[in-house]
């Protein structure tokens, strides 16, 4: 009954290999889950295409055994999305779960496979508690990044960069609290000052309040967390009020994410952001991925597509080293915690610290306008080693209140 | 003087009651945890009905009354460390006084006005339970382990749930059929010659509309217990207007429509979305249908036709 | 003899309209009272003012000797008031003896029982028994009221006013729309009822009215025209002139 995606060409031979090897009968039963309707429906799409994309390069193998992937549209919609990870697990017999965009979905899912105890990856979902304090073992970030984890290098960058106050703008909800929360902490603890918050509601048409009372706020940058359509609109408001130019635009990696940029003309050029992925790298790995992309989907690939992409070679590797077995959660989510991910479209070995949220080289980018005339994210500096503690002591950092509109770790 | 009914419809709930007994001895456990949610929302759509079928008014805030009892059940177990039984009473008398509240304002209004005014109430439910994320987690909501120990199996839990929907179920079926019951469909069908036989017509609507609401609040609760996790989307407009439709695809007026049309609807969106990605357009496509061919719901036109046949 | 309803210059006005204007009358219990005119001449206005659908801009309207010009309509309905709809006013979609539950119950406190059967007592019974007896719809209880016929909803308009037993019956045109056949039995129906009851009715149609009714009470452009027996209204020159004014006006 279960609308099945069965990846690729027939399993071939599977009585043929010897019965030791078969340490699990049957395909190894993935549950994919990705906004398919509702407001990200198109980065959903993307999560699932390259998700798919991998495995299909692997001929839909893994360690022998084929791979049954059951996609669930999560609808945008935490109930749905609860709902869609119950069917996948106690009907479709899913092994594991992948994916979920949407953090209030991945926290959904989350607290239900608590109680199941069924490895989920959520290599997009980026809420800082789910590796922090609210940590479940079997949930776990593969090629993905804690909110708060890539705006404090940026922030660093910034006071290299001499900047002295800056204001953010951001979209009103824990995403982009905990994002603006990592740049206000170290932005302010290196001596920084943040002048200004500003907080709009999602979907927001006019920013011009906003952006003229910045104009006038006398700051070094802005900073702005945005995603999706609220991204192109900031930008190309920041741009027709004459504030491009004007005051340095330092942004959040949605903002200036494929997804965003791709659609967009010269306006977003020059902003600054920082990224455990940039596709305008010159490294070789990162390079052929994303020409790959192009040949296959038309379109650079945006977040959502290499962090599915990515994530879906970790656990696969994992998966490699125990048979392919998924009968023993505990003992797949031990090894993918144990799996250092190399030769994946991030250009650099990545391993996971003991929480399961990546440690990564965090590039700062900017975006320019590449040899095709597009326009991507190039690193321009690059802070090894960064993990979502960033250089506070992990028990320390996790007795501060997570970010909220009201706890932004600011230091006066 | 009820009129001695036909035996059918009786034989149609007794076999209801039944069927939704035998359940869980036939389904594996994904097919159970449906029901369960076929159950919660059956609740809903009754609560609905007793306004619109019964006092002609259709409101769409229900989804937020229901909503903020699950709201308050999880916050009294998760973040305030209390029982879970506690938890439900607690969230039963939150949505009744917040129905209370709605009741107030609304039952002065009637048709398209009143429509209107629930559903901005529920929106102001649902603006606030996004914005004040000190309390309510914001657009992550709450979760947690809200299931009491007792009922952690599906099927316990199962049966729990039907044992509480049936219950509340017949004390809102005795209601529509008492004294008061009575006046609530001369309120439907003549509010001025309600008031010229002496009939304080704003306050039966309010009894009715609390009483409603307080049904949706038990709905909400077990939907806590069941879901162990709650965000805006709960209290939304969605919410409301999913109850509205399960009442309507039942047959508004009929009460047990509600179970009809919350399992139609679950149960579709459940097969649909196996097989489709646009499962939202082709239930969109069905209810149209239905409207077209069966306004009066199912229940509805199977009373219809049962008329007809006599 | 002590007045039922007494109108101490009553007046309403929508806006710049006066729709009554300045009127005052008495009806003393057990008398049954016509109040006629021409279209416009604002009967329905004055009648919507005694039961309370409108409230009178001025003066008061007094019941029984208690002022009741504030009241709502359900209020002045438990003071003893009860009325008949000129278009019918009936619960369309319940039965016969539904319509007469709510009659009765709408002045005892069961109306709020919120469990149980609506069971009649036999004093409520005798009640809708006789008062479906007297509006001859007896054996049509487990109709529907949307399947009866036009006369037959106009005769139950009847019976749910009476089931009541108030002291006070507002007829507004109970023989509007109705056959020669048909208005013959309201007549008789209005002829029937109790002697205790205080009846007023207002009515287009002079030649029904003149034959039921004590006292006539005739409006004009929402003022008082002129108030005498049915004998007497039949002759007056100035009740001639509205009348057949408007008709001349009307033609």
């Amino acid at each position: 009954m279960l609308r099945r995606h069965l990846l690729g060409a027939a399993a071939i031979g599977t009585l043929a290999r010897p019965a030791l090897l078969r340490a699990q009968e049957g395909p190894i039963r993935i549950g994919l889950m990705a906004p398919l309707t509702g407001v990200v429906a198109s980065g959903g799409r993307e999560m699932v295409d390259d998700f798919n994309w991998y495995l299909s390069q692997r001929n839909n193998e893994i360690a022998g055994r084929k791979v049954e992937v059951m996609v669930e549209d999560d609808g945008s919609n935490p109930d749905t999305a609860l709902q869609k990870a119950r069917r996948l697990v106690e009907q479709g017999r899913a092994g594991l779960l992948f994916g979920n965009l949407l953090a209030n979905t991945g926290l959904a899912v989350a607290n239900y496979v608590k109680g199941t105890g069924t490895p989920y990856f959520i290599p997009i979902i980026a809420a800082d508690d789910l590796t922090q304090r609210g940590r479940i073992k079997n949930v776990v970030r593969v090629a993905g990044y804690s909110a708060s984890q890539t705006t404090r290098p940026l922030a660093d960058w910034a006071l290299k960069q001499g900047y002295r106050k800056i204001a953010t703008v951001s979209q009103d909800y824990a995403f982009g609290h905990e994002q603006c929360g990592g740049l206000a902490q170290t932005f302010t603890e290196g001596g920084g000052q943040i002048a200004a918050q500003f907080w709009h509601p999602i979907n927001t048409a006019d920013f011009s309040p906003y952006l003229g009372q910045l104009a006038n706020s006398g700051v070094d940058a802005i900073f702005t967390m945005q995603t999706g359509a609220d991204g192109t609109r900031f930008i190309q408001q920041y741009a027709s009020f004459g504030l491009k130019g004007q005051i340095p635009l330092l942004g959040s990696m949605n903002a200036t994410d494929q997804s965003v940029i791709r659609t967009m003309g010269p306006e977003v050029e020059g902003i600054v952001t920082a990224a455990h992925f940039a596709e305008g790298s010159d490294n070789p790995t990162v390079q052929a991925f994303v020409r790959g992309h192009v040949a296959r989907f038309g379109t650079i690939p945006s977040l959502y597509g290499f962090s599915m992409y990515s994530g879906a070679m970790w656990v696969a590797e994992a998966l490699e080293k125990i048979n392919g077995r998924t009968d023993d959660p505990n003992l797949l989510i031990d090894t993918v915690l144990k799996t250092d991910l190399v030769g994946s479209p991030l250009g650099r070995a990545v391993r996971l610290d003991d929480l399961g949220n990546p440690i990564y080289d965090i590039q700062i980018r900017k975006v320019v306008r590449n040899a095709e005339g597009k326009f991507w994210n190039a690193p321009m500096a690059s802070y090894p080693e960064v993990s979502q503690f960033w250089k506070y002591d992990q028990a320390t950092y996790l007795r501060q209140p997570p970010y909220s509109r009201n706890f932004q770790g600011i230091r006066r | 003087m009820p009129r001695a009914g036909p035996s059918l419809p009786r034989l149609g709930v007794a076999l209801g009651v039944l069927l939704f007994a035998a359940l869980p001895l036939v389904l594996p456990t994904y097919q159970v945890s449906v029901a369960t949610r076929i159950l919660v929302f059956s609740l809903l759509a009754v609560s609905i009905d007793v306004l619109a079928g019964y006092t002609g008014r259709t409101p769409l805030g229900h989804g937020a009354i229901f909503g903020v009892s699950t709201y308050v059940t999880i916050y009294w177990v998760t973040v305030a460390g209390g029982s879970p039984w506690a938890g439900m009473a607690l969230g039963v008398l939150a949505a009744t006084g917040l129905a209370a509240v709605f009741a107030l304002l609304a039952v002065r209004t009637s048709g398209v006005y009143f429509l209107l005014l629930t559903l901005a109430l529920g929106m102001v439910v649902w603006g606030v339970c996004l914005r004040w994320s000190t309390v309510t987690g914001g657009e992550n909501g709450l979760r947690g382990s809200v299931r009491p120990a007792a009922l952690a199996s599906q099927v316990s839990f199962y049966y729990a749930v039907l044992a509480l929907v049936l219950a509340a179920t017949f004390l809102v079926w005795r209601l529509v059929r008492s004294p008061f019951g009575l006046t609530l469909r001369g309120i439907r069908d003549s509010e001025s010659r309600m008031r010229a036989l002496g009939y304080n017509v704003p306050l039966h609507l309010f009894i009715a509309f609390t009483l409603s609401g307080m049904a949706a609040g038990v709905a909400g609760a077990a939907y806590a217990l069941f879901n162990e996790f709650v965000s805006p989307t709960t209290v939304s407009l969605a919410q409301s207007v999913q109850g509205l439709l399960m009442a309507i695809v039942g047959g508004v007026g009929t009460l047990f429509g509600g179970f009809i049309g919350a399992a139609a609807i679950i149960v579709l969106e459940n097969t649909v979305s196996f097989y489709t990605e646009r499962w939202q357009t082709v239930m969109g496509l069905m209810f149209v249908l239905l409207m077209i061919f069966a306004p009066e719901g199912v229940i509805g036109r199977g009373l219809a036709l049962l008329r007809r046949r006599r | 003899m002590e007045d039922c309803l007494v109108l101490d210059d009553v007046g309403v006005r929508f806006g710049g309209l006066k729709a009554v204007d300045g009127v005052s009358l008495r009806v003393p219990a057990g008398q049954r009272r016509a109040i006629i005119g021409p279209n416009g001449a604002g009967k329905t206005t004055l009648f919507n003012a005694v039961t309370g659908v409108v409230r009178a801009t001025s003066g008061r309207v007094l019941l029984e000797g208690r002022d009741v010009t504030r009241l709502p309509v359900h209020a002045r309905a438990h003071r003893g008031m009860g009325r008949t709809f000129q278009i019918t006013n009936l619960f369309p979609r319940l039965t016969v003896i539904e319509n007469m539950h709510l009659a009765l119950r709408g002045l005892s406190p069961r109306r709020f029982a919120l469990l149980g059967e609506d069971r009649l007592d036999a004093a409520e019974r005798a009640r809708v028994e006789a008062a479906l007896g007297l509006s001859r719809l007896a054996g049509r209880l487990d109709r529907e009221v949307r399947e009866l016929s036009y006369g037959e909803q106009r005769q139950l308009e009847m019976a749910m006013a009476l089931a009541t037993e108030p002291r006070l019956l507002l007829l507004d045109e109970p023989a509007a729309g109705l056959s020669p056949v048909e208005r013959a039995i309201v007549s008789d129906i209005i002829r029937a009822l109790p002697r205790a009851m205080t009846v007023v009715l207002i009515e287009h149609d002079m030649d029904l009215v003149l034959s039921l009714v004590d006292w006539v009470t005739c409006l004009d452009n929402g003022r008082l025209l002129v108030e005498a027996a049915p004998d007497a209204i039949r002759g007056d020159a100035r009740v001639q002139e509205v009348y057949l004014g408007k008709a001349r006006h009307d033609a």
